[in-house]
């Protein structure tokens, strides 16, 4: 497994800020989180840190040659343009109720994200 | 821990240019979900195909010009080379059985 161990968390305030963002989007455009709530949590960590250290929840399932340009150009930042458009998030997150790896979730608790979160 | 042996900037010619079995990368970073959900499925590829394929891992966060060298966009990525070149890439969190039909193409 690729346990994120050696990575910094987010703040307690931004995972709770891009935590109820998670739950409220999802409810807002009837998608789901991964059945795998560790996917989601790892996500929802990453943009928090995101948002962190660039100021905006750029998307942690990408890699850019310059995080802050990518931050300033906002296309990535969540929910993306594929995603506002159509649904479309590569970084499972946000699942449409059609997708094999679809759970029947739209809420994730600040401790169940630490649980995956929090260095071993 | 996965099976995979981390590979860095430095050390990407030697262990994934310099070999003469197909090497599968998977390009991954800390807090990408969709990572998570492959890394057991590139170990389950690396102990199926052992002896065949050469498996290791770069983490694009610790490596960003390996990662911008062959030009990761979206992550997961995995990436085969042979011979030192790249020989065919999967992007995403693939089933196991897609991974080894790309990966049989190049043994």
């Amino acid at each position: 497994m690729s346990t994120p161990t050696d990575t910094t968390q987010a703040t307690d305030k931004s995972l709770e800020t891009m935590r109820s963002f998670a739950e409220q989007y999802a409810k807002r455009t009837g998608t789901y989180f991964c059945v795998d709530p560790g996917v989601t949590a790892v996500v929802i960590e990453g943009l928090a840190k995101h948002k962190d250290d660039l100021g905006a929840a750029l998307c942690p399932c990408r890699h850019y040659e310059d995080k802050k340009a990518e931050a300033s150009a906002t296309y990535w930042n969540c929910p993306c343009v594929p995603m506002r458009e159509r649904k479309e998030c590569h970084c499972m997150l946000f699942l449409t109720p059609d997708n094999d790896f679809a759970g029947d979730q739209q809420e994730i608790t600040f401790d169940e994200i630490r649980s995956v979160t929090n260095p071993a | 821990m996965s099976a995979a042996l981390s590979v860095t900037d430095s050390t990407f010619k030697q262990e994934v240019l310099d070999n003469d079995v197909p090497v599968l990368v998977d390009f991954w970073a800390p807090w990408c979900g969709p990572c998570r959900m492959v890394a057991p499925v590139v170990d389950e590829i690396a102990d199926q195909y052992a002896g065949q394929v050469k498996v290791v891992k770069v983490n694009t966060d610790e490596n960003p010009s390996i990662a911008s060298q062959y030009g990761i966009r979206s992550i997961p990525t995995l990436m085969i080379f042979k011979g030192g070149q790249r020989v065919d890439m999967v992007v995403g969190a693939v089933p196991k059985s897609t991974l080894a039909s790309t990966l049989e193409k190049h043994l």
